[in-house]
């Protein structure tokens, strides 16, 4: 029998964490990418596919809806995952110390939910789906900036290259649509841009804030925190705003979304893609940093491309191959830093 | 209430100047009534992480000889880091 050395052992260790970091950020990737295929058809069903495509305010206040039963049944997967693990008391005793930390998840999940999902609706809704799509694949580059200056994570030049590649790859998957896509003659493009950028800090700053509490907390009962937040946001405090100030009638669209099985049926599938392409996400944070997780993370630009081809039988452009090696590149480029880098994922004497 | 567990874990470092990993583990296991492989792995991956923030360091490493984890498993010897205890303070541990 082989006897190996403790340097050997320790080797095989880190590579192993920093094996499992990658596999869940690529999970990111894939649940992620998936998740696009409920989440569009889900518009055409009823009663999502009877609002008229012009009437903004009810595009609005159904996606609102949508959002809140969506992260009701997030909360519920979550809570079976959790349930699996033995970990829901764990989950209880987290959420308790909200003035300490849960507050934490309480701040990523306005920063995820209605910060950077609602920006994305607006960029899509003002300009386009393919500017929101282009706009929210830079949001690791947010996250990394605001986890270093906060909180000093390392991000080597080898990461940060591969961080850039994998974002110049996604950029070329969706930027030739995007010329025809942006109109200057349109009065309202300023909130599309607004949406865009909503999208991106919101997206890139929850991953950083959520890893600050992290640091003293489990990521599986962390994400189904952040859940429990954003359904109480939504339920409790946005939806009512929305019905106490505008005539939309959010109750009777609440019901006719509940009530209706075609559309429960591609939540129920949304829904289980983002639970666990989240929990993945949060795990990937704890054992690669917030930098590299989100950049994996980005790969769903490829999968939501793959799975909607599959489900629409039509091929992609050419470009989407080449931005596919741009990204795969990217990702082999991040993946063969050494184990060593991910031991320690921040400079010692991190401020608060 | 209990503690949740990574915050148990800081608080039995901060008890003593280092400790090994599989001593904290057989704590955790008791105190959380579990037991089993998946519980150990699962507390040891909570150990990962607190040294992959910072907020704990290893000052000891050897090789386990089949005693505690498994042969061949690496066993650390964590203590507290300047920057646990900062964090620890600011989240109502210490």
């Amino acid at each position: 029998m082989t006897q190996i050395t403790l340097n050997q052992a320790l080797q095989k260790h880190y590579s192993r964490n920093q094996r499992w970091g990658f596999t869940w950020a690529i999970w990111v990737a894939v649940l992620w990418g998936a998740w696009y295929v409920p989440g569009t058809a889900l518009w055409f069903e009823k009663p999502f596919s009877d609002i008229a495509a012009d009437d903004q305010a009810m595009m609005l206040g159904a996606t609102a809806v949508m959002t809140w039963v969506h992260a009701i049944a997030v909360l519920f997967f979550l809570l079976l995952w959790n349930t699996m693990l033995g970990k829901v008391k764990d989950y209880g005793r987290t959420l308790f110390r909200f003035r300490k930390i849960s507050k934490w998840y309480a701040l990523a999940s306005l920063c995820g939910g209605p910060m950077a999902i609602f920006g994305s609706y607006m960029a899509m809704g003002f300009i386009g789906p393919v500017f929101a799509a282009i706009t929210s694949l830079f949001y690791p580059i947010v996250g990394a900036i605001i986890a270093r200056l906060w909180y000093k994570e390392k991000i080597s030049s080898r990461a940060a290259l591969g961080m850039v590649i994998i974002i110049m790859g996604g950029t070329v998957i969706y930027a030739p649509g995007l010329f025809g896509e942006v109109e200057s003659s349109n009065p309202n493009m300023w909130l599309g841009y607004l949406g865009g950028l909503m999208s991106a800090i919101g997206w890139g700053a929850e991953g950083a804030v959520a890893a600050r509490a992290m640091d003293v907390s489990d990521p599986d009962t962390g994400i189904q925190c952040r859940f429990t937040f954003e359904v109480l946001f939504w339920g409790v405090i946005i939806l009512p705003l929305i019905v106490l100030f505008t005539d939309l009638p959010i109750a009777d669209f609440i019901v006719a979304t509940v009530t209706e099985s075609s559309a429960m049926l591609w939540i129920v599938l949304a829904s289980a893609c983002h639970a666990y392409s989240y929990t993945a996400f949060y795990k990937s944070f704890s054992l690669i940093g917030v930098g590299r997780g989100q950049a994996i993370g980005n790969l769903y630009a490829i999968f939501a491309l793959a799975f909607i081809a599959a489900f629409t039988l039509q091929l992609p452009e050419w470009y989407f191959v080449v931005g596919l090696v741009f990204v795969v590149a990217g990702t082999f480029v991040m993946f063969t830093e050494p184990a060593e880098s991910v031991i320690n994922l921040r400079d010692q004497q991190a401020p608060a | 209430m209990k503690l949740h567990q990574k915050a148990y874990l800081l608080v039995e470092l901060n008890k003593a100047d280092s400790t090994w990993d599989y001593q904290l583990v057989e704590k955790a296991l008791e105190e959380y009534s579990v037991s089993g492989s998946r519980w150990v792995n699962t507390f040891r991956v909570a150990l990962d992480e607190l040294a992959a923030a910072g907020l704990v360091d290893s000052t000891e490493k050897k090789l386990d000889d089949g005693t505690h984890v498994g042969t061949d498993k690496v066993l650390f010897k964590y203590q507290l880091t300047e920057f646990g205890r900062t964090r620890m303070r600011e989240t109502g541990l210490l």
